[in-house]
């Protein structure tokens, strides 16, 4: 099989990286091994939270700062402007598929988690954070949070006392309840150990959503604000968050629980629906293995189910993630990228591959570990040649910590728009 | 300041502790145990688990090998829930020196161990995972022990018999009155406040820790630490005890334990002072690894899921010696004889398999003192949980409803008082922990029953956190319900999850490649990246 380009993962920046190459014409296919990092996210798209370990509550100014001072970051790579246009683009293409994404003018929010603390972010779902927050927050004196009986992921009371003591909801009540999922006898699974996607397909049944938003009425008087664990369905969200609100007339909010992301798989739904849109071909539950090269350019892959079937492209894309999805491979004393083999940025030494603590206020090296690049984040062979048509983008990347900085999505984003962006002016250069 | 009287003083949660209390109470002693950290949180939860058939030790230390086929016994008679009597092997490789498979056939023979010689294809049939050149088998008696589970139900029996226990307790120093012992100050660390309790008689069981505690009474115990590392792989790829048939080494066996396997073990010599800060030395774990691959060669294509290490209690009773050439017996002290300080006894040495016995004599020494004439029950009354023997599938028939997969595991953890623990309300048999079946009802028995103090002492009541994914999932819903079900604030179980994954972190990091780093990848984006635990402590 023939294309235009070849994305190699399909989590938010291989998606991201279709869906700008598919809208310019090119025959574009995303072979994906499974799911993805956005199935255990935040749901939330954060740009930059901290920096040097205080919160970044602008974050394109810090990315100056930042841009300024570490020459191989990723946000080096693409630029300010280009993360703007980046992030207009996402934002824009999730609202194609009725996804819309809340931001407050290039200024960080806080979104709440499951436990209570506070993190900066930058987009977030309407269920998460709009405008009515900031419209009520002055005269909010309660907040109920409302959690599923026997749900085991959420513990309401242990978010309450924690968002008690943010300065922010220091004067205002903050109160744990719990009420009864509906139609309990119905179901044959264990109520007991469903998971937040159970609770989710519960939700799709409009029946069900009038019974637990009068439950949520009652367990909630009085209450200028409800949260509740991000349930509030995986398709009709929308829909279900209007109802939700009207019939009870509070304004709820959703919070990320455990695994698996009911946010986060809306955006993995809203990217992938519009990837297959335009007209992109998804390759789901197959491993590229190996590839074909030229001297420094790759003439086709091969995958695991298909391996006499060359996949050819004029360019690629490796969007494959860091070691959890595989992107990486680290052995007993050593580390690998397996699809290409590309150089590595990483300590040979095991015991610098973490911190000492599992909370290290310095985080753990490993995250900065992935792929050397050039400035157009081509990567290296392992003989130190660039690789013409292959583009990184994506956690694989090295010399970023996408936790200790907040910022693992808008790179996703930024690094995947820009390695697509140079595919496509090279694209419409051949033609 | 509280005070409490009391006929004993033990000091040590380890199984000898929990035995010495056990003995006694069973003899009408009235007793009191404080324990630093957590029942069976040193040496006794830190070895391999190996339920001895004394074959070990035959070869070289006859005495020691009897000791443990009495016990061997004893044990699957009291505490059979405990134990899994797995048998196991010892097989020669090409590379070991062949005539010891004889010389311990002899030797088992003559310490009345049960061994005889199995065919290499016999071997392969019990453990086809085996290496398949092995040049010969023994079939021993061997099996394996849960160590937090038996110093459990020692300290469970001892309380339901009015025993008070104290776990998270420090014994800041010994107090003399002239030449005799008068009690203890302690120091609970939880409320965080001073108590005495007095007692004529104190009892040191606090193994390698003993000798700091002598040095408050103004006694010298010399005590010769002695490190021994061990790895886990997940999955349980041995179903019986793969020992390497030569004069014992580093990695020469492998356990199966629960739902995992177990290398061991190193052993190394460390200085006293490092005894609390002990790590697991990247050459130890490539020794125990290649020479686990030698016995069992599918070691190396398993995941790798926590390295550990405890400290022998070892006397040193003269000189400077190695490691495995100091004696392992037991060492029981009156101090009024060493040292002339009445009513001070040390109890060291030995190992978890004769900890009944170390019991037994220590009480023997107690009671004459107290001038009790009560004989010793422990090798005669069985440990909650194991009165009863009744198979697994009468207790499936019994708890139709529940998943045998929970009522097995219950019952596999806590015998008879699976009764204690399971209800046919759902709620009660829903999942917390899905690795080790750990369900809401247990969680809730232990937090009650099981001075249970964190998710750390969880752990070992419940093996919650202790299967393939460490903790990821089950840390968080566990931490919530010790704020339903025990007397911890939201603010108290959010500090308990944090803790419990610094702990469970410190036996990830010499292991931490491949699947480990990915599952430990997952564990921080979650605790760190989605739930902000690492802010907590900041913002406070």
């Amino acid at each position: 099989m023939k294309f235009d380009c070849i994305i190699i993962g399909g989590g938010i920046s291989g998606l991201t990286a279709g869906i700008r190459c598919v809208k310019e014409g090119m025959h574009t296919a995303i072979i994906s091994s499974g799911m993805s990092a956005l199935h255990f996210s935040s749901g939330s798209i954060d740009v930059l939270g901290y920096l040097n370990n205080k919160v970044v509550y602008k974050p394109f100014e810090a990315i100056d700062t930042l841009t300024g001072t570490i020459a191989q970051h990723p946000y080096t790579k693409c630029g300010k402007p280009l993360i703007i246009e980046a992030l207009q683009f996402f934002k824009q293409e999730c609202e194609t598929q009725n996804l819309y994404l809340y931001d407050n003018e290039n200024i960080n929010h806080f979104h709440v988690t499951a436990l209570g603390t506070l993190k900066p972010t930058y987009f977030s779902q309407r269920s998460v954070f709009n405008e009515d927050v900031y419209n009520r927050f002055k005269k909010m004196k309660k907040i109920v949070i409302v959690n599923f009986e026997g749900y085991r992921d959420f513990h309401p009371q242990l978010a309450a006392s924690q968002l008690k003591k943010q300065a922010l909801f220091a004067n205002c009540q903050i109160v744990a309840k719990s009420i009864e999922m509906p139609r309990l006898q119905d179901l044959t699974k264990h109520p007991h150990e469903f998971r937040s996607i159970d609770i989710a397909r519960i939700f799709e049944d409009k029946e069900n959503v009038y019974t637990i938003a009068d439950a949520i009425r009652l367990a909630a008087e009085g209450a200028d604000f409800v949260v509740i664990p991000a349930f509030m369905g995986i398709h009709n969200f929308n829909e279900i968050h209007n109802v939700m609100q009207s019939r009870t007339r509070l304004l709820i909010y959703e919070v990320p629980t455990l695994p698996p992301s009911i946010l986060g798989l809306r955006i993995d739904n809203a990217l992938k629906s519009r990837f297959a849109q335009l007209g992109g071909v998804y390759i789901a539950g197959d491993k590229v293995v190996r590839a074909d090269y030229t001297n420094d350019v790759v003439q086709a892959v091969y995958t695991a189910n298909h391996p006499e079937n060359p996949l050819e492209a004029k360019f690629y894309i490796l969007s494959t993630g860091s070691f959890f999805s595989g992107g990486m491979v680290s052995e007993f004393n050593n580390m690998y990228e397996p699809v290409f083999k590309l150089k590595l940025h990483y300590e040979p030494e095991r015991s610098k591959w973490y911190s000492p603590q599992f909370f290290y206020s310095n985080s753990h090296p490993f995250l900065e570990y992935g792929v050397v690049t050039d400035e157009n984040l081509r990567p290296y062979d392992s003989k130190d040649n660039i690789i013409q048509n292959v583009y990184c983008s994506g956690a694989i990347l090295a010399h970023y910590n996408p936790i200790r900085e907040g910022c693992g999505s808008g790179v996703a984003i930024g690094t995947a728009y820009k390695a697509a962006n140079q595919i496509v002016s090279l694209y419409k250069l051949m033609r | 300041m509280k005070t409490i009287e009391t006929e004993v003083i033990i000091i040590g949660g380890g199984a000898t502790g929990c035995g010495v209390l056990r003995d006694c109470t069973l003899r009408g002693i009235k007793a009191v145990l404080i324990e630093k950290n957590d029942i069976a949180s040193g040496t006794t939860g830190r070895n391999h688990g190996l339920l001895h058939s004394g074959a070990r030790y035959a070869v070289k230390d006859l005495e020691s090998a009897t000791e443990c086929i009495q016990e061997n016994r004893i044990l699957k008679k009291i505490a059979w829930h405990c134990i899994e009597p797995t048998g196991g092997l010892f097989v020669t490789l090409p590379e070991d020196d062949p005539t010891y498979h004889n010389r311990l056939l002899e030797a088992c023979k003559f310490a009345g161990i049960d061994a005889k010689e199995i065919s290499v294809k016999k071997a392969l049939e019990i453990e086809p995972n085996l290496n398949p050149n092995i040049l010969s088998a023994i079939w021993v008696p061997d099996g394996t022990i849960d160590p937090f589970r038996l110093a459990s139900a020692n300290i469970l029996d001892s309380v339901e018999r009015g025993a008070f226990v104290f776990t998270h307790t420090e014994v800041e120093r010994i107090m003399l009155k002239q030449n005799q012992v008068a009690g203890v100050q302690c120091y609970d660390k939880v409320a965080k406040e001073y108590f005495e309790v007095y007692a004529p008689i104190i009892v040191n069981a606090s193994g390698v820790w003993g000798q700091h505690l002598c040095s408050t009474a103004g006694i010298e115990l010399k005590m010769f630490p002695s490190k021994g590392s061990m790895v886990i792989i997940d999955y349980r790829i041995n179903n019986v005890v793969v020992n390497r048939c030569r004069v014992p080494s580093d990695g020469d066996i492998i356990v199966p334990g629960d739902t995992v396997s177990l290398i061991g073990t190193t052993s190394r010599k460390i200085p006293y002072d490092k005894i609390e800060e002990l790590v697991v030395d990247d050459d130890e774990i490539d020794v125990l690894l290649a020479d686990g691959e030698k016995l069992i060669p599918n070691v190396s294509k398993a995941r790798v899921l926590r390295a550990y290490c405890g400290v022998r209690p070892l006397v040193a009773v003269s000189g400077e010696m190695d490691g495995r050439e100091i004696s392992r017996g037991v060492v029981l002290i009156d101090h009024k004889e060493r040292d002339n300080v009445q009513g001070l006894i040390t109890i060291a040495g030995g190992k978890l398999m004769t900890y009944r016995l170390m019991a037994q004599m220590t009480t023997d020494l107690v009671a004459k003192r107290l001038e009790n004439k009560n004989r010793c029950l422990t090798h005669k009354i069985p440990l909650p949980g194991s009165e009863k023997r009744v198979g697994y599938t009468k207790k499936i028939k019994y708890f139709s409803g529940i998943p045998n997969s929970v009522v097995g595991s219950t019952h596999y953890r806590h015998g008879e008082r699976v009764h204690n623990i399971l209800s046919l309300q759902k709620r009660n048999y829903g999942l917390i922990c899905e690795c080790e079946m750990v369900t809401l009802g247990e969680v809730e028995y232990a937090i009650k029953n099981l001075k249970v103090k964190d998710l750390v002492d969880l752990r070992r009541r419940t093996r919650i956190g202790m299967g393939p994914c460490q903790g990821e999932l089950c840390a968080y819903r566990a931490a919530g319900l010790f704020t339903e079900f025990g007397e911890f604030t939201p603010d108290t179980s959010t500090k308990l999850l944090k803790d419990f994954l610094e702990e469970r972190f410190k036996g990830m990091k010499p292991v931490l490649w491949g699947d480990g780093l990915r599952e430990f990848e997952f564990t921080y984006w979650i605790y760190q990246g989605l739930f902000g635990l690492g802010l907590v402590e900041e913002e406070q």
